[in-house]
């Protein structure tokens, strides 16, 4: 029965984010035959450089908007279907609210009207814009460190300002102007444009510049007081295309790759336009992304899903390498954004630890616990899975940033908890999974909130090796202090509730033991790979660096505990003491050395999170106090001496 | 049998008896706690360089002005002769503490490795333009005084180290017929042009003041005056890039206070420095030297022998990649481009004879402690 349970809900909780999730769709394929997908999901399929990586558009438009607004969506809006409106037609996103601005004063200085979603239109903000350039100018002058909030957040909604309004001419040239207009008929004809038609737009000229030069020879021939009409036409459309091409420079969206073999440079369709139009297959691209647009405003799907399509081939065929291979996981990436899998297995792991919380009010708690475990386990898998994506995506080792870090520690305490309850069978796994996992995933949420979390290695990290076993070891050494420190949590209640449970409390504390040893030996393990390679890349194997004190003040935590407990200066409750407090040395090894800003491993670096730390350890010194009076109140020791 | 009885002939020693006491264990481990801790918040304010000095590379050091505490090196050397002296009489050598003992013997190599890392690492870097040459390298915190004279392209150089250096001290260059005596000797000091003036000095400087040591070691400049026997006094200042030229005995001199030179026994070529970015970001993917390694075989005189210039190997030196020959090991460490746009690539040079030491010592411990961790496994399986 139990065991039918287990495989219910692992199959119930597995399909559920399955359905969510869309299909993939590999790019590739053949383009005499289109899929029927929606237009906006092959558009999100275009690969696109940014960040140093080939990623698709959809990633591209949730990390812009996330920049802009805090959030991946609009009003129930997918970030790229409002990307989409950004740049095929930009004046439809003026009155959208994705200006996020967190300090009231800021928006007040603005002269806009503080909102209490604190989130504003480009209409709004465009009134105050020349205050926003000249306070963000003025606040760039005051070094980084000194900066106040007011200030910092100016510069932020100022770069995003510009940011945003960059985006909004990317796709100009493939729409008509009025700078292009032609009123000429001779001209009309004489470059080959549609004789019906009087305005057309940048791409319609710059495609013709042969003939619009061929035309414009006698200009030289004659003083420009002398032209005629025609001739002056001529003059101000060449003018206007030169201005085009230099007022359009550098603008984001790089979509197209340029066209020499050893260039790693992908263009914007303005830029390709400048700088490789010569190319015969940019011109082709570039063709294309005009069909984009135009089918776009047309509202003609089929012909923007066939233009994609023929754009997406077109790049395949043209990169090589490292791009290709990026380019090749793009359907896994789609995948991966479009599943939130780690959404779903924190929602899990809080489903399982709201079991937990329940069982203490049900009759019949032995049920619910295989209920609680099955939840665990599904979430663990979506976990799996999404950290595998991950690696498949980016080619390397799991973990290499701060953000990375929380989602491979909040795995391996999961994977821990569980082992935990295989062998315990008393809810102290089914308890520490389900509060590693979503705790850490949470906090791994905020981080994503910075914007993509795939991201290129600095160069020292570029050791796939090294990333490998030293960054693995070292944070699954994390991982096993943690739960040491949870179930160190969990002796300590079950010291103040449970006194007399002798096999319970023995039980707990072999597994709190069996958590530090294994903290101890992947903490060990992955200093001294650390230090080997730091030996091979720094020419020394110890430095003395802040990081690496960190990773050396867990071991001697450790090995405090060990030892206090062999010579019997601490017993069971002196150990879990020992072991809660070990979380505050991880905390500082992982994150709290960062703050310093000192020191070798400044790719670590992060700010912002000191209050919370100091928080959580104030947090931990209170429970402490409380915990082991009223634990010593029921005659259990801190020490056996 | 007769290894029992000198067993428990040493447990019975009182010596030995205390100095393997586990409170003596405990207390050195959180002692190092303590340290380690203190260490790392103080780099915020003095710096890697001066934090190591204090916290972790003294016997002792003061806080607050006046109070004493335990430096690093003394802990370390108490917690060496404490684990020698718990293997002599502590330890319990049986097949089920197997791995306690591995654990601390791989810890006794890990004192063992960081004595010698420590007194016999010489660090120092070698900065190249492209296509540039050298089989000398200098260091990042030692100085010295160097006297040559140039013959032919060959330089002869005789050099004193300046650590310790006092006032009233002699340098002797015998060789050249002349002497040195030091008037001051400033580790840390600041050069004014201004003064009486009657000093040589390179560069016109006049006068020298003690400064404040710098955070960033690379900021401190020693200086000297010193008074050369028959030719009057002279001033040298770290900072100088120029050396000082004396005549004497109608042969030219030059007089150098500079950074520590090491010969290395192989000359290096830098033929070409890269670094390639991530692209449209400010992140460097990597950097790499390319450089000719030329070893010596006869044709040509160097400090440590003759060299050859041709039959060189190419090595590409980057991130993660060294060039290690014999004892010595040569790393990227950064790069810099001038104002004409020409690239120098800056190596790191250790010279490091121990540098197996530790690897073998986290071999040793990391085995212990995994044994150790299943024969705990093993031994609660027997025990159900």
């Amino acid at each position: 029965m139990r065991k039918k349970m287990i495989i219910v809900v692992c199959l119930l909780t597995l399909g559920c984010p399955l359905c969510f999730a869309k299909p993939i769709c590999p790019l590739g394929g053949p383009v005499t035959q289109p899929r029927k997908v929606s237009s906006l999901d092959q558009f999100g399929a275009i690969a696109i450089l940014s960040d140093g990586r080939v990623k698709p558009v959809d990633t591209y438009a949730r990390t812009l908007l996330l920049q802009l607004s805090g959030k991946t969506s609009l009003n129930k809006e997918s970030a790229v279907a409002w990307l989409a409106r950004l740049l095929f037609a930009p004046a439809t996103t003026f009155n959208d609210k994705v200006f996020i601005i967190n300090n009231p004063e800021t928006a007040f200085a603005l002269g806009v009207t503080p909102d209490p979603k604190r989130r504003y239109s480009f209409t709004q903000l465009r009134t105050g814009f020349a205050k926003l350039a000249e306070l963000a100018r003025l606040a760039d002058k005051i070094d980084a460190k000194k900066r106040s909030a007011v200030e910092e957040e100016v510069i932020r909604v100022y770069h995003n300002c510009l940011l945003y309004d960059r985006h909004t001419r990317v796709f100009y040239f493939a729409l008509p102007s009025a700078e292009f207009q032609i009123a000429d008929t001779d001209i009309v004809k004489a470059l080959d444009l549609p004789p019906q038609q009087t305005l057309f737009s940048f791409y319609d000229l710059a495609s013709r510049a042969d003939l619009l030069r061929q035309q414009t020879k006698s200009l030289e021939l004659n003083r420009p007081e002398d032209w005629s009409f025609k001739e002056k036409e001529l003059f101000r459309l060449m003018n206007n295309l030169y201005h085009w091409s230099i007022s359009y420079r550098d603008l984001p969206f790089q979509i197209i790759p340029a066209p020499l073999a050893f260039s790693e440079q992908w263009l914007s369709p303005m830029d390709a336009i400048s700088r490789a139009f010569a190319d015969p297959q940019v011109r082709e691209e570039i063709a294309l992304v005009r069909t984009m647009v135009v089918s776009y405003w047309n509202g003609e799907e089929m012909l923007f899903d066939f233009a994609i399509r023929s754009f997406s081939n077109s790049i395949i065929n043209r990169v090589a390498g490292a791009m290709r291979r990026n380019i090749s996981t793009i359907p896994f990436e789609l995948f991966y954004n479009q599943a939130n899998l780690f959404g779903w297995a924190r929602v899990l792991y809080a489903m399982a630890l709201g079991i937990f919380l329940f069982s203490f009010l049900a009759a019949r708690q032995k049920r619910l616990r295989p209920v609680a475990l099955a939840l665990i386990v599904a979430g663990l898998f979506y976990h799996v899975v999404a950290i595998a994506l991950r690696i498949i995506i980016m080619g390397r080792p799991p973990v290499s940033n701060l953000y990375e870090t929380f989602i491979f520690v909040g795995m391996v305490t999961v994977l821990a908890g569980i082992t935990i309850e295989l062998v315990n069978r008393r809810w102290v796994g089914i308890s520490v999974a389900g509060v590693c996992g979503f705790v850490f995933l949470t906090i791994a949420g905020k981080f994503a909130a910075e914007g993509d979390t795939l991201r290129m290695l600095v160069a020292v990290l570029n050791s796939n090796f090294w990333l490998g076993t030293h960054v693995l070891s070292i944070t699954a050494g994390y991982s096993g202090v943690c739960v040491a420190g949870l179930v160190g949590h969990l002796y300590i209640l079950q010291c103040i509730r449970y006194p007399k449970d002798k096999i319970a409390l023995k039980s707990t504390y072999h597994n709190m033991i069996g958590a530090l040893g294994f903290g101890l030996i992947m903490s060990f393990l992955g200093t001294t790979l650390g230090g080997i390679w730091a030996d091979q890349s720094w020419g020394r194997f110890w430095g003395w660096d802040p990081k690496e004190n960190g990773a050396l003040l867990i071991i001697l935590w450790c090995a405090i505990i060990f030892h206090a407990r062999i010579g019997r200066f601490i017993g069971p409750l002196g150990v879990a003491v020992g072991s809660v407090l070990g979380i505050v040395v991880v905390m500082w090894a992982w994150f709290g050395v960062n703050l310093l800003s000192v020191g070798l491993h400044s790719y670590g670096f992060t700010s912002g999170v000191a209050t919370g730390l100091m928080m959580y350890v104030a947090g931990e010194v209170l429970f402490l106090t409380i915990g082991v009076s009223i634990a010593r109140r029921n005659n259990i020791k801190l020490s056996q001496s | 049998m007769m290894m029992t009885t000198i067993h428990k002939r040493l447990q019975r020693n009182p010596a030995i008896k205390f100095c393997a006491s586990l409170k003596i264990t405990l207390t050195c481990l959180t002692l190092l706690f303590i340290l380690t801790f203190w260490g790392t918040i103080d780099q915020v304010y003095n710096g890697l360089y001066l934090s190591q000095e204090r916290f972790f590379h003294s016997f002792f050091f003061t806080f607050a002005g006046f109070i004493p505490f335990p430096g690093t090196q003394l802990v370390l050397w108490v917690l060496f002769i404490n684990l020698i002296c718990v293997a002599l009489v502590r330890f319990v050598y049986a097949w089920d503490h197997l791995g306690i003992t591995i654990i601390h013997a791989g810890l006794l190599l890990f004192f063992v490795a960081a004595y010698i890392t420590f007194h016999n690492t010489k660090e120092s870097q070698l900065t190249l333009m492209e296509k540039e040459g050298s089989n000398v390298s200098s260091a990042y915190h030692d100085w010295e005084v160097a006297l040559w004279k140039e013959d032919g392209g060959v330089k002869d150089v005789y050099a004193y180290d300046t650590r310790g250096l006092r006032s009233g001290e002699k340098l002797d260059f015998s060789d050249y017929d002349l002497e040195l005596t030091v008037n001051h000797y400033y580790p840390h000091s600041e050069a004014y042009s201004g003064g009486t003036g009657g000093i040589l000095n390179a560069s016109g400087i006049q006068a020298l003041q003690p400064a404040p040591r710098q955070q960033a070691p690379e900021k401190n400049f020693p200086g000297l005056v010193a008074t050369l026997a028959g030719l009057g006094p002279v001033l040298l200042y770290g900072g100088e890039d120029k050396p000082l030229k004396i005549t004497h005995q109608s042969q030219d001199y030059f007089l150098q206070l500079r950074r520590k030179h090491s010969p290395m026994p192989f000359l290096l070529r830098l033929k070409d420095f890269k670094v390639e970015w991530h692209p449209h970001t400010q992140v460097a993917r990597s950097y790499q030297s390319l450089v000719d390694v030329i070893v010596p075989d006869g044709s040509l005189q160097g400090p440590l022998g003759p060299f050859r210039l041709s039959g060189s190997r190419e090595v590409l030196i980057s991130m993660n990649k060294p060039l290690r020959y014999k004892d010595f090991t040569l790393y990227q460490a950064s790069y810099a481009i001038d104002q004409w746009g020409r690239e120098s690539s800056t190596l790191a040079v250790v010279k490091n004879s121990g540098r197996l030491l530790p690897y073998l010592a986290s071999f040793t411990t990391v085995i212990g402690l995994v044994l150790h961790f299943l024969l705990m496994v093993f031994k609660a399986k027997l025990k159900h």
